[in-house]
This record gives C-alpha cells, sequence and structure tokens, in this order.
C-alpha cells in the first residue's frame, strides 16, 4: 500500500514530498488504526505553547484511503518512524 | 508623560530605566515609567499587561541572552552554554545565535527604543544543536530553537544573521500585533519577521536601499542547492530555483496570490506580497531603511490598529495612517506607501 507524505511549513516555507510502499498488513496492523485514531480524533484544545509556536513544520498523511493532517509538534515516535523511513527511501 | 511630548528619544530612556546604581534610582525609576507611557502597546492595551513577563521583570531592563545546547536531541531547552557577557565558547552555531541576538536586540532598542521583543526586557533565549539532522529554524513562543540542517538542503541555520532575527521577530509580533498563523493575517506575520530579519541585517552591516541584498536565509543552503537565498523581498519568487526543490513560489502581487491549505494557508508563500511592499516603499525613500520605512511598519505593528485576524487590506491602511501620523499627509513618506500598497494591487 502506498503512503504519501507531504510536509509544508517551516522557515523555509518548502513543500517537500515523501512515499513509501508498506505492506498491507502493515497498513492494517500499524499505520491505518493511527490515522484512523488522529483523523476522528476531536479536535483538541490547542495549548498555548502550541498556539505561539512559528515556522514549525505540518505534515500531511496520506495511506490508502485515509488521510491525516498532523502539525510537528504532535508527531509521536511512530508517525516520525514512518516520515524517516519515506525520506530515507526505504520501501518497508 | 503625554507620548507625543517626550523630548528624551526612546533609547536614551532605555539606557536610563537600565541604570543599576541607588544615585541614579529615582532617574532610572522615572525612565521606566516613561518608557511604559511612550509605548503604545503597553499604555493602551491592558493584555499587553497580562503578557507572560516574569515577575521583577524591570522596564528597560538591559539585554539579556541565554544560549542553551539541545545535543541533538529534541529536547527543550537544553543546557545552558552561554549567558550573557560569557565569552564566545568556540561553538559557531553557539556563538552565531548569541551574536544573532545582540545584533535584533540592538536594532529594537537602539532605533525603535524597545526594550527586548516584549518592551520590558524580556530575556532573549535561543537553543541551537536542536534534534539530529534537524532541518529547521522555529520559535516555539518562549525561544528560537536551531537546527545544524540535515547537510543536504540545508546546512546549519545560524548561519544567516536573517534567519536569527526572523525568528526572534516572531517574538515581537507574538507581543505586539499577535497575528493569527494562518492565511493572510498569518502572511502578515510571517513578512513582518522578514523584514525585520532583513532591517536588522541591514543595520548591522551598515547597508543603504541599495547596498542591501534584501535576502532572507542567504547561506542557508548547501552548495548542493540551486538558489541564493529562501526569499528575496526585493524580487519575490527568484531566490532559487532548483532541479529538486522547484522554485521559489513566492508571489509579488495580488494578481498571483496563492490559494492553498499547506503552510498554514501559505503563510510563507504570500507573505512576498507584503514585503515586496516593503521594499518598494524602502526603496523609493533611500538611504537607511530602518529609519523611515523601517519606522513605519514598527509604529504601524506596535500602534493597536493592527488585530489579530488583519487582512493586507487592513495592514496597508494601518501603515498609511502610520506614514502620515509620524510625517505628515503630504510627506514623501506617506506618498511612498501609498504607491507601494497600490503597486503589488493590495489599494487600488
Amino acid at each position: 500500500m502506498r503512503v504519501e507524505i507531504s510536509r509544508s511549513g517551516g522557515f523555509a516555507g518548502m513543500t517537500r514530498t515523501w512515499s513509501l510502499e508498506v505492506s498491507p498488513a502493515e497498513a492494517e496492523e500499524r499505520w491505518l488504526p493511527l490515522a484512523d485514531r488522529a483523523a476522528e480524533a476531536p479536535q483538541e484544545e490547542e495549548s498555548r505553547r502550541e498556539r505561539d509556536q512559528r515556522d514549525r513544520y505540518v505534515y500531511h498523511i496520506v495511506i490508502g484511503y485515509q488521510e491525516v493532517t498532523l502539525p510537528e509538534s504532535r508527531l509521536d515516535e511512530p508517525w516520525k518512524e514512518l516520515i524517516e523511513r519515506a525520506r530515507r527511501g526505504s520501501t518497508g | 508623560m503625554h507620548p507625543h511630548c517626550s523630548i528624551v528619544p526612546p533609547h536614551l530612556l532605555a539606557h536610563l530605566a537600565a541604570v543599576d546604581d541607588p544615585r541614579h534610582a529615582v532617574a532610572a525609576r522615572a525612565a521606566r515609567r516613561a518608557l511604559v507611557q511612550l509605548d503604545p502597546l503597553l499604555a493602551g492595551r491592558e493584555e499587553a499587561f497580562a503578557a507572560p513577563v516574569p515577575p521583577r521583570t524591570a522596564v528597560g531592563r538591559p539585554l539579556e541572552r541565554r544560549i542553551s545546547d539541545a545535543g541533538g536531541q529534541e529536547i527543550l531547552p537544553g543546557t545552558l552554554v552561554r549567558g550573557e557577557g560569557d565569552a564566545a565558547t568556540g561553538d559557531a552555531a553557539t556563538d552565531e545565535a548569541y551574536d544573532g541576538l545582540g545584533a535584533t536586540d540592538a536594532l529594537f532598542r537602539q532605533v525603535y527604543g524597545r526594550a527586548s521583543i516584549d518592551g520590558a526586557g524580556l530575556p532573549l533565549a535561543a537553543t541551537v544543536h536542536y534534534g539530529e539532522l534537524y532541518d529547521n529554524a522555529f520559535w516555539d513562543g518562549e525561544r528560537m530553537v536551531f537546527g545544524d540542517g540535515d547537510g543536504d538542503v540545508f546546512g546549519r541555520f545560524t548561519r544567516s544573521l536573517t534567519v536569527i532575527s526572523h525568528e526572534l521577530t516572531h517574538g515581537f509580533t507574538q507581543y505586539s500585533t499577535n497575528l493569527v498563523y494562518e492565511g493572510q493575517s498569518g502572511a502578515l506575520n510571517e513578512s513582518l519577521s522578514d523584514v525585520f530579519g532583513v532591517l536588522v541585517e541591514q543595520h548591522h552591516l551598515g547597508q543603504t536601499v541599495d547596498q542591501a541584498s534584501w535576502l532572507v536565509g542567504e547561506g542557508v543552503f548547501t552548495d548542493q542547492v540551486q538558489g541564493r537565498a529562501l526569499r528575496s523581498l526585493a524580487a519575490p519568487g527568484t531566490a532559487y530555483d532548483d532541479d529538486v526543490l522547484g522554485r521559489d513560489p513566492q508571489p509579488a502581487t495580488m494578481s498571483d496570490f496563492v490559494i492553498t491549505t499547506s503552510d498554514n494557508g501559505g503563510v510563507h508563500i504570500n507573505s512576498g506580497i507584503p514585503n515586496h511592499a516593503f521594499y518598494l516603499t524602502a526603496l523609493h525613500l533611500g538611504g537607511y531603511a530602518w529609519e523611515r520605512a523601517g519606522r513605519i511598519w514598527f509604529d504601524a505593528a506596535v500602534g493597536g490598529g493592527i488585530q489579530a485576524n488583519s487582512g493586507f487590506r487592513l495592514f496597508a491602511d494601518v501603515t498609511q495612517e502610520a506614514a502620515r501620523a509620524r510625517f505628515g499627509q503630504d510627506s514623501a513618506e506617506h506618498e511612498a506607501v501609498r504607491q507601494a500598497w497600490a503597486k503589488v494591487e493590495v489599494t487600488g
């Protein structure tokens, strides 16, 4: 299954895109549930700290039928792993 | 003291306010009071007093820098490695951040009479060596944070003074207009950082309008990238044109305004339009850009006329009003601002 990652913002304001292929089993087990939870989660109240941040990245991640937009400050470890693999050109 | 009756220039007030000699305690106290009244933001807006200024922070407190090192981890603030007055460490990022904070404070304090980013002497904090191959620099609401770059596209972000001054100006904006970081107000937030970012460099180098590069982020690209810098105020859309990264997407006029959902609605893209309006104003007036064009933009930012959700049109109106208030209805300055906003098609 194809994963497409688009990173916008940052000081440079450049949009970069990376992609990788993951097996359907891996997508079902790891990434789609994570994306479902992120997409369905009610918009949490931003902390003052998050609201005042400037020049941070925004990630838009598309996994099969699911897509999710995440500010850099809310990327937890599994997402960082996925992004790192895509950046390195890994096909997982 | 009425704001418009002050005979003592703000930079002298700031100096007096910082005096820590008991023999001059009365003068220092008076200067601190005058500074508060001089700054229309501090004088007129209750929320400015509610801003997160640490207890016992004196108005007019002298420059205090604190540089910390994250040691390649994504932790903040990291370990303090250089405080105010400490000798250079020999670490390039640490010393560049320290010097860059000093140059930024110098413009705001010496030229515009504003003690630090909040007008009340807030210590300036930065963290360097954030993350592993981290390819960004950002403002986190309390400090600026610099990565070392990925070594592929970006090198060390502190190499460009304009990156440091850009980030610190986000702090100034947070304590003044606090423009919402989305769409046109977000692009104005970005533009203020670029405008004062380049003014800090021009002031530091003593450059006139004609001598300045008007570039933001010159020197942060590695040699592998085809580009001089990240943005150009003189010619938005021309800073880089690279096989892999693509072309600088900034527009210079409203005809080319980019509608997008990425980058918080194109805050780093459409900032090219107000950036270019500032450049045209400065070019029209000549000389040192921070003296007249910069003064007008500073007056607009602290004057209370900019709302958090302001768009380009309101910002254009407020800068024209700021030029009229300081230099007069028939002044060259007012005419320069008027023509600049018309040329970028924000006003008719």
